[in-house]
This record gives C-alpha cells, structure tokens and sequence, in this order.
C-alpha cells in the first residue's frame, strides 16, 4: 500500500493574545491510498485545523507532516501550492467558489492550472456529471448553495488529484440537498479512486467511510482502525522534543 | 513501513511531473485576469476604481492640455509684448557682435534705437517717441497700419521703408498734415506713409519710449537725423528670437562676456505685472491638477482597498487551487496593467474632448489663436495614472499575496500586518511625488508634507472626539438617531476615515474655489475697467487751474494731482540711514520710473527743449554723481488725502488740519530702513534739510498702475519746494485726441500713455481666470468621485446591516431616517473640518505661494458645515435607499459566497 498522508506526532499551537494555546497535539495518523477516512470530533475539537495541516495549508508547531510523498515540514507556501496544485482537491463548507468566474470557469480553473488544453473539455463534462449541464455560464451568486457545492464537486475532481479533503460539506446545506451532495461525492470518489478525507460532525455521515478518527480537544480519542485508541497514549512527545528524524 | 512508501509516492510525482507542466502560464493568468476584470467591472467591484483612475487621467490630461496650449499662447502673447522673446537693452549700444553671434547660433534678431523728439511740419510741432527700428522688426506680433488716421486697420508684413515713417494718428491733426505729407525729424526729411495703429511691445522700456506718440522710422534713416549726439537720452534694444534652448545657451554666453553689464531679458523681467498674473496662474494650475490628482487618488486608494479586501477570499481559493504568491502578483499585476491601458486610452479621449469643449465654450472669448497641443500632456496623464496605480491601487492588492490559504477555512486569519501600512505610506509617498513632480520645487513640497499630517493629526483626533460627544448628546432624538448613533460608534473607526475623506476632499473644493475667487477678485482690483490710462507729468502748478478747466469742457473726469520732488533721505534719529536694497539706486515703482524717464519731478524741472533743432530730452541732473555712499533718494509727494489703493496698518493718517513735519511711509520700506512710528528722518531736497516725524505706515498696491509713493508728507512740509505735478486720466478710442489739444494747449507735459500696457495685462488676467475656473470645475468632478467611492465604501457592511434590522424588524422608514442621521452628522463634522483646513491652507497658499493678502472667509465658516450635511446627506441617502430596497433575503444570499 502507497502512503498518502501520514503525521507524526503532530502539534498546533497558536498565540493568543494571552496565552499560548494548544489547538492539536500529539496527532499520528497515516492514511493510505484510496482509503476514506472521516474525521469527527464536537465543534472546536480541531478537525479543521488538522485537514488544513494535512492539505499543507498551514504548517505544524511541531511533527512532521507527508503528504503525497513530499515532508511538508520543508516546503515553503509556493512548493506547498505547487502540490496542492498537482495532488489535492478541495470541498468546503462554505462552497470557496471564486464569484467572478462561472461555474465552468471555476471548474476550468485547476485543469489550466496544469496546462491542459482540453480544460474546458472536461470541466464541462464534469458539471454535466454534477447535473449542471444547464449552469454553465452562471455565476456562484445565480446558484442555490446545492448547486454551488456540486460545482465545488466538479471542480474539486477537476485536477484529477490524488486526495480529495472535504471539510463539512453539507454544514451549509439542509439534509435532503445534503444527502444529493454527499451521494455525489462518493460516487466520484469512487469512480476517481480517490483517496479521500471527510471532516465531519454528523456520524451518520462518517458511518459511510471505511475508517473514523475521531477528535477531542485536539487529540485523537479513537481510530477505527486501529485496535484501541490508548495505542497512541504511549508515545507522547514534549512540545519542542521533536523527533529529530528528517 | 512508510519511508520507503513515501520515496515509492515521491517518484510517482516525479514522474508525474514530466508529463504535465505544473503552473499556470503568462496567457493562463491573463485570461484570468481579464475574467475578473470583466466581472468586476460588470458587477460594479471596479467601476468607480476605473472611473477614478479615467478621470485622474482625463482632468490631468485636459488640465495639462490646456494649460500647456494656454501656456503657450500666454508665451506668444507676452513675447508679443516685447515683440521677441528675449531682449538686451541699455542707454549705451551694446557690441554688435553679439547680433551676429546670436546669428550664428540659429537666433533670429533685430534692434531698435528709441529717443524722444520734437518733429515738425510746416504746420505745427509735437513731441514724439520715436523708434528706428531694423527691418526685421518685429521678431514676435504684428504691426498693425491704417491708410488714414483713425481709419480701418490691418497688418503689415514690414516696417517703415527707408526714407518713410509711419504716425500714430493723432500725430497728423497735430501737425496738421496727411498720409504722404512730409515731416521733419531732426534735420532729415521723411514721408509719413502710414498710420501706425499697433505695435507689439508699444510699453515697453523707459517710459520715455513713451511719452508721447510713437513715430517709427528705419533704422537707416537715423543718421541722416543727427539727433544722435553724445550725450543724448537713447535707448538701444536688441530683440531675439528662436529656440528656448538656444536663448538659453545664448544668454549664457552672454553672461560669460568679460564686463558685460547687459542681461538678456524675458518679458518676466520687463514686467512685474505681467509675471505676477503668470506666476499666480502657474501655481493655481499647478495646484489644480495637484488638488484633480490627489483627490482621484484618494479615490482609487479608497476602491483599491474595497477591492483588495474583497479578493482576500478569492486569493485564499486561489492559492488552496495552486497558484504561488508570485502567479497571483503577475496576475494583480496584469489587471492593473489592462485597467492602465483602458485609463489612458478613455482618459486621454475624454481629456481631449473636455478641453476642446473648453476651448469652444471659451473660443469667442479668447483673443489669442492657440497653438496646437503638443504630445507632452498625454503623456503626463499616461504616468500620472500609472504613479495612481503604483501608488494607491497596487500596495492594497499587493498585501494579497500573503493572505494564507487557511483563510478558506477560517475566515479570520489575519493579513500579513507588515502589508497593512504599506497601502497608507505607499499613498501618501505617491502624492507627494506627485507634488514634486508637479512643482518641482523640494521647500514647497516638504512644506505641504508637513502641513497634511499636521492638518491629518489634528482632523483625526478631532473627528473622533466629536464623533464620541455626538453620540453622547443625540440621545433625546429618538429611534433613528439612536441606531444611527449605535452605528456611528460601531464603526468609529471607519467612521474617522470617512469623516477625515470627506474633510480631505471638501477642503481641497473649498481651497481651490476661495483661491479662485479671491485670486479672480485680487486682478479685478487690480486693474478695473475704469483704470485710468495716461499718466500725466512735469505739471507745473501754474498750469493745474487750466488742467481743471480743460477737463471741464471736454467732460473728462480728472484724478488727484501729486506734486512731487526727489527727496534724498540723510538719517533717521541722527545715524545715517540704511539702504533699504544693496543695488539700490534703481527706480522701484511705476511712479519712479516714470518720473525718471521723463525727468520730472527734480528740482529744477527737465522739460522737452523746444527751441529746435537738437530736439532731444537731456538726461537729468544725476549724471557725475558718483560718490560710493550716496544717499538714497525718492520720488516723494505731500497730500492731505489718504491715495486710493493704500492703507494705513500702523500710526495714524493726518486728518484736516494736518501740521507739517510728517511723515507716511510703505510698511515694507520702512521695515527695510528698520522705521519706527515717531522716528526722526532728515530729508534733502534741493540742498536743504527737512525734519520729519514718522507718523504712519502704509501698504500700498504696487500692481495698479497708478501713482505710489514710499514717502507722503503731511501738507505744509513740503510747500516751500518748487514741485511738478503727477496726474493720472481715462483716455477711451477717440478721446485720446484730446491729448492733441492738451499738449498744444500746455507744451511742457509730459503724457505717459500706459493703456496699451493695461489692456494686454487684463487680457492675460482674463485669459488665467478662466482656465481657473475650469480647472476648479475639473478638481469638482474629482472630488465627487471620491465622496461616492468613500460611501460605496461601507455599503456591502450597510447591505448586510439592514438585512439583519429589518429580519429583526425594523421599518424601512426607521431604517433610512437612521442612515440619513449618520451621514449628515458625517457631513457636518467633515463640513466643519474642512473649513477650518480650507483656511487654514488659503493662509499658508495666500501668504507663502500667492502673496496676496489672507482674509477670513465668515460666510464659508457657516456654508461648509450646512453644504457638507446637506451633500453627505443626500450622496448618501440616494446610495442607502438602494441598500434599503434590496430584500434581505437577496441581501443574505449574495453575502453568503
Ligand atoms: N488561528 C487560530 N487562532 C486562534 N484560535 C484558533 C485558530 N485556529 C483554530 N483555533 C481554535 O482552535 C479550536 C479548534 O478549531 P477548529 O479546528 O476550527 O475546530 P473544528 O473544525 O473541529 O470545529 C477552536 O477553538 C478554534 O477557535
Ligand atoms: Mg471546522
């Protein structure tokens, strides 16, 4: 099996204006091609600051970080946005469709990022598999927020990226649109054999991936595949001990 | 496990990587940046950034445009008044190499003798200034001729021909001779072939060029006269004219002559009244395109930054999707680069066009025919947008390429902090290149750095204290005002930068505008309609009862009479007295230099010598008086009534029964010679002392072209010296005639005849007012431009205000009324700072650039306030009624992407 994604003892503090707060700690996960991983913890637990240290939108306080076989610990934000470029695919909450741009150009866009010539080919034959062969030329604010996710869908398929990262995509959505949202998702990811990796809060929803992390106050109190969760407890690091392995 | 995992998934990416180029290309970005041009601007993001940005361009360009064909018009006009465009004259001929050697340098030249002198007929005699001019006279304007006196006139393409002369027409009845006729000048014979009408540079000189009318000859015909004797009062010009960079490297050979005392002259130097409206209207234009400048500056500063903040998000997704910190500059970069070309091309159309309408509007006014425009001013508009948009528009969007990706998963990651200074130093860097550009002068523009932040610190804390005891006070005045309140201190910090905005750009409107007016007013004053034109001279009092009597009959209206002396100034309490100039010696006022052109007012009268044949004026007494520390002497005169055009700022006037033994003296002279009120001065005149008391100071209008003294004594001090008098009259078209009947009626005045002087300046001055007023309807247009980006500015938060009002149930009439309450009170505080900045920098303008005295503007103190609420106010509840008639459920929706 090709690793995708893995952390290795990972932590995230930021500075307050107070007081130095622990957001993650001591986070070890890896996650494996084609896998689908949901990650569920209460609001606040720090699902999302994870997904965005694993897609390499941040970088960690401490640990290490692969990602599609590259140590983001050595990136700087252009490599990272190289990679991101070349090897993920987003699906937010809040849809992040450019509002200039419309439904085809936003699906167009990470497929000229790679100098495809056929990008308008393909995104058009993706909105069509979203069902929004008749929204080409819409602009996000011409569409309900269904529509804007499956076009953030599309679009996120669109690069042809190995992992797939969703952070709570039907959080905008009400549960019917949601349910056609997520059906969606699947669907593609499992035409695209896709690794994909599904923060979420509703465990009806993580129920449908193969594997559930789950998060409280930043740390990782159950992984489904592993055999039980006090596994992690023993390999506990001092913050700013980190393992000097490069 | 995972090592040798993640090399296997490292090679895999390699691999990958050879097959497809990563990153978007030079055409790729510029398709996006054209699809988020197109989109903003459709969707309005960019449209008032755009619009700003054409109108920088567009009023720069027509202001440029115009001024620069102005300009140049206002060149040829006054090089027309020195009928070239350098000169070099003096009392002895200068080296006539240098004619030859301004030749060589590609310059064309000419030159002219002029002397007083008596001319005969058969019939008669009249004193005339007469002027031997070379064939190629003029070098710049047109002689204009008539057939007969007082008939139809045109130009003529020579000079007088050898053995010809031309007359003004009143010569003719004086002589009592025709076109065709002979006359005699000197001992040479010559035929009068024309009636001069016009010449180019007819004041210019000593006013002995002018007393009396011209005769103009050929320079050939001049010896024949033998008028030219040592010793005669002669005046020799040269003229040149050509390339400014040639007269430039000419006038510094000339400078580099060994004991050359000569000077190449432009028409600044020649005339002080002249190159002050000039000076003035350079600066105000200058000002006004800085004022158009910035205040469409502020504008797409203000946009930019709307705009930048507007495409945090869109950069979050943008760099989530790949793109590197430097793809997203090129691509910013790209769409300012389009936004540049579209600026400059609309901007420069729409500035040709607002200038030529300008041109039209004004074509039946001016007098002159404008030159055609040159390149120059499309180009200053092309780089002043481009100084707009490095300055202004590109620090705000350059902060984007740091915004972290995160943002698209939490929306409060903060900019990079470092990036938000850099739009405000970047700006206020920008206008002050601007204004040294513009200027090009260092002193100035350090000065205005100095007076903006001084005025920024004291609006900023000002509008914040305000802001904080308005919403303390306006408790009683119900719902509307308390939201309105609420939101005013919601937003206190946005709420400074408008009021400061609106301040800024009300202030620069009134500042220009008051400028205009007082700058429009101050010429007005100047030089009025009724300005009388002639100065009469070497009057005797004997002869002022038949002066009355003569005016009488012929229903002219006659001004005060002076009499007037050379007084030389020995001491003040006992010590010898200073000298007020280190070259001093020279005549300083129009009054002097008429008195020493015409020789009046010494002791002993000089008066043309009638007895015949060497018919020249002599020079007067002063010649062989050559000590090192002479003492200074002046033009003085007594008279009980205070002169128009002066007045008194310190001491007291003398009123009816004035005693003897003081004095008056100009502030600023006095201030030269260290006076103080009650000083003692000793006078000579005519060999004998005179003891005086200073008892007041004066200030005096230099420009108007009517007689000014340093030093009026009170009557009785001065009665026992023989004095001519001065005088001053209105001469219209045919009234000038009269001057025939006078001067056969008393021969010994001498007639100064300033009119030709006094209507060119008012044509400049009218000429400057109205490009000013352009320039401050241009500078208007800029300003509203800023007022509507600055309440567009907080609108998409007012959307989504109301939105939230109305679900929890607030009216729409609640809602307006409460908008309306916010931006007049916005209007009000910035009406109110803005008057105070208004004066504040008319004072600082008026004294430091104008020089023109500063006066409190009272009305305005009322008007700015009430104009600034009732404009805020209504730019604000037009823009807000759409805020308020949006659904808000439409509202929350757009909001929501
Ligand atoms: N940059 C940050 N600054 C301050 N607090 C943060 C930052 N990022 C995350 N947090 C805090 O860390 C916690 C976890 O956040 P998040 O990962 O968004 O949780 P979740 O997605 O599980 O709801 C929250 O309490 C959040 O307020
Ligand atoms: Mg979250």
């Amino acid at each position: 099996m090709t690793v995708m994604v893995e952390a290795r003892q990972v932590g995230k503090s930021v500075k307050t204006h107070d007081a130095q707060l622990h957001i993650l700690s001591d986070i070890s996960l890896v996650i494996d091609k084609a896998e689908s991983v949901a990650i569920v913890g209460a609001s606040g637990s720090g699902k999302s600051t994870l997904l965005g240290l694993m897609a390499g939108l941040d970088q960690a306080s401490e640990g290490e970080i692969w990602l599609a076989g590259e140590l983001l610990n050595d990136m700087d934000e252009d490599a990272r946005a190289k990679l991101r470029g070349q090897s993920v695919g987003f699906v937010f909450q809040s849809f992040q469709l450019l509002p200039s741009l419309t439904a085809l150009e936003n699906v167009m866009l990470p497929i000229e990022l790679k100098q495809d010539p056929q990008a308008r080919h393909k995104a058009t034959q993706l909105l069509q598999r979203v069902g929004l062969a008749d929204r080409l030329t819409h602009y996000p604010n011409q569409l309900s927020g269904g529509e804007q996710q499956r076009v953030a869908i599309a679009r996120a398929f669109a690069s042809e990226a190995s992992i797939l990262f969703a952070d709570e995509p039907t959080g905008n959505l009400d549960t019917e649109t949601g349910a056609t949202v997520i059906e969606l998702l699947f669907e593609l990811n499992a035409e695209f054999s896709t690794t994909l990796i599904l923060v979420t809060h509703d465990d009806r929803l993580a129920a449908r991936c193969a594997r559930t992390v789950r998060l409280s106050s930043g740390r990782i109190v159950g992984d489904s595949a592993k055999a039980s969760p006090a596994e992690n407890t023993g390999s506990v690091t001092e913050p700013g001990q980190e393992s000097a392995q490069a | 496990m995972s090592a040798t995992n993640h090399q296997q998934g490292l090679s895999n990416k390699r691999k990958g990587e050879q097959q497809r180029n990563t990153g978007l290309g030079l055409a790729g970005l510029i398709r996006l940046a054209t699809r988020f041009l197109w989109r903003d601007l459709r969707g309005g993001e960019l449209k008032l950034l755009t619009l700003s940005l054409i109108m920088a361009v567009c009023s720069v360009t027509a202001i440029a445009l115009f001024t620069d064909r102005l300009e140049r018009a206002l060149l040829n006009e006054s090089a027309n008044m020195l009928a070239a465009d350098r000169v070099l004259s003096g009392r002895q001929q200068p080296p006539r190499e240098w004619l030859q050697e301004a030749q060589q340098r590609g310059l064309q030249t000419g030159e002219f003798i002029s002397f007083a002198s008596m001319v005969f007929s058969d019939q008669g005699n009249i004193l005339v200034s007469a002027k031997a001019v070379s064939p190629s006279y003029p070098l710049r304007g047109d002689l204009l001729v008539a057939d007969e006196p007082f008939g139809a006139s045109y130009i003529s393409d020579a000079g007088p021909a050898p053995g010809t002369v031309w007359v003004e027409s009143r010569v003719l009845p004086a002589l009592a001779i025709e076109v065709g006729d002979p006359l005699y000048v000197g001992n040479a014979t010559l035929t009068v072939a024309q009636v001069l009408v016009q010449e180019p540079d007819r004041q210019q000189g000593g006013m002995m060029e002018n007393a009396g009318p011209r005769l103009l000859m050929n320079l050939e015909d001049v010896p024949a006269t033998q008028i030219i004797q040592p010793g005669s009062r002669v005046s020799y010009r040269y003229l040149f004219a050509g390339e400014q960079q040639a007269l430039n490297t000419f006038a510094d050979w000339l400078d580099a002559q060994p004991e050359n005392e000569y000077r190449l002259r432009d028409v600044r130097e020649e005339s002080e009244e002249v190159s002050e409206a000039l000076d003035r209207a350079e600066s105000f234009l200058m000002l006004g395109s800085l004022f158009a400048v910035t205040l469409a500056g502020l504008a797409i500063a203000l946009t930019a930054r709307r705009y930048s903040h507007r495409h945090f998000d869109h950069v979050a997704i943008l760099k989530t999707l790949g793109l590197t910190a430097s793809q997203i500059n090129t691509m910013y970069g790209l769409l300012l680069g389009i936004l540049w070309v579209v600026a400059v091309l609309t901007g420069s159309i729409a500035g040709w066009l607002i200038h030529e309408a300008i041109l039209a509007l004004l074509g039946s006014l001016m007098q002159v025919a404008l030159p055609a425009a040159s390149i120059t001013p499309f180009f200053i508009g092309a780089l002043t947008a481009l100084l707009c948009l490095t300055a202004f528009a590109l620090p705000p969007l350059w902060g984007l390429r740091s915004v972290s990706p995160l943002r698209v998963l939490r929306k409060d990651v903060a900019v990079d902090g470092s990036s938000q200074w850099l739009p405000y130093t970047a700006g206020v860097g920008g206008i002050l290149a601007l204004i040294l550009w513009y200027s090009g002068d260092l002193y100035l523009t350090a000065l205005i750095a100095i007076a903006v932040s001084l005025v920024f610190l004291v609006l900023a804390l000002a509008s914040y204290l305000l802001l904080k005891s308005g919403t303390a006070s306006g408790m009683r005045a119900g719902s509307a005002w308390l939201l309105a309140k609420s939101a005013l201190s919601r937003r206190s910090q946005q709420s400074v930068l408008q009021i400061m905005v609106f301040a800024v750009t009300f202030m620069s409107l009134l500042t220009l505008s008051l400028l205009r007016s007082d700058l429009i007013s101050d010429w007005q004053a100047q030089l009025p309609e009724d300005t009388p034109n002639h100065f009469m001279m070497n009057i005797t009092a004997a002869q002022l009862p038949g002066i009355e009597s003569f005016y009488e009959q012929r229903n002219l209206e006659g001004n005060p009479f002076y009499p007037m002396m050379r007084a030389a100034l020995l001491t003040v309490n006992g010590e010898p007295a200073r000298r007020p100039w280190d070259d001093d010696e020279q005549p300083r006022n129009l009054t002097e230099r008429a008195a020493e052109d015409s020789g009046a007012g010494t002791a002993a009268p000089a008066s043309a010598d009638e007895s015949g044949q060497a018919a020249t004026v002599n020079e007067s007494g002063e010649v062989g008086d050559t000590e090192s520390v002479r003492p200074v002497t002046r033009q003085v005169t007594w008279t009980s009534s205070l002169p128009p055009d002066n007045e008194v700022v310190a001491g007291q006037w003398w009123d009816e029964e004035a005693r003897p033994g003081e004095v008056s003296v100009e502030q600023d002279y006095a201030e030269r010679l260290g006076l103080s009120l009650g000083d003692e001065l000793v006078f000579e005149i005519e060999g004998q002392r005179v003891t005086v008391n200073v008892s007041s100071f004066r200030t005096v209008r230099w420009d108007n072209m009517q007689p000014n003294f340093f030093f009026i004594f009170s009557p009785g001090s001065l009665e026992q010296f023989g004095a001519t008098y001065l005088s001053t009259l209105l001469l219209e078209g045919e009234q000038k005639l009269m001057l025939n009947d006078m001067l056969r009626a008393f021969p010994t005045i001498v007639v100064l005849e300033v009119d030709a002087i006094i209507a060119q300046i008012q044509r400049i001055i009218f000429q400057v007012s109205s490009a000013i007023e352009l320039i401050a309807a241009l500078v208007l247009v800029s300003g509203a431009l800023v007022l509507l980006a600055c309440v567009n500015a907080t609108l998409g938060e007012r959307y989504r205000e109301n939105a939230i009002l109305r679900t929890l149930g607030a009216s729409r009439q609640l809602i307006l009324r409460a908008m309306l309450f916010e931006y007049a009170f916005i209007g009000a505080v910035s009406g109110m700072m803005a008057t105070l900045g208004a004066e504040a920098a008319l004072y600082f303008l008026q004294t430091q650039v104008f020089e023109q005295a500063f006066r409190l503007h009272i009305w305005v103190w009322l008007a700015g306030p009430v104009l600034g609420t009732a404009i805020i106010a209504g730019i604000g509840f037009a823009a807000t009624r759409r805020v308020v008639n949006t659904s808000p459920l439409l509202v929350l929706r757009q909001l929501a992407d």
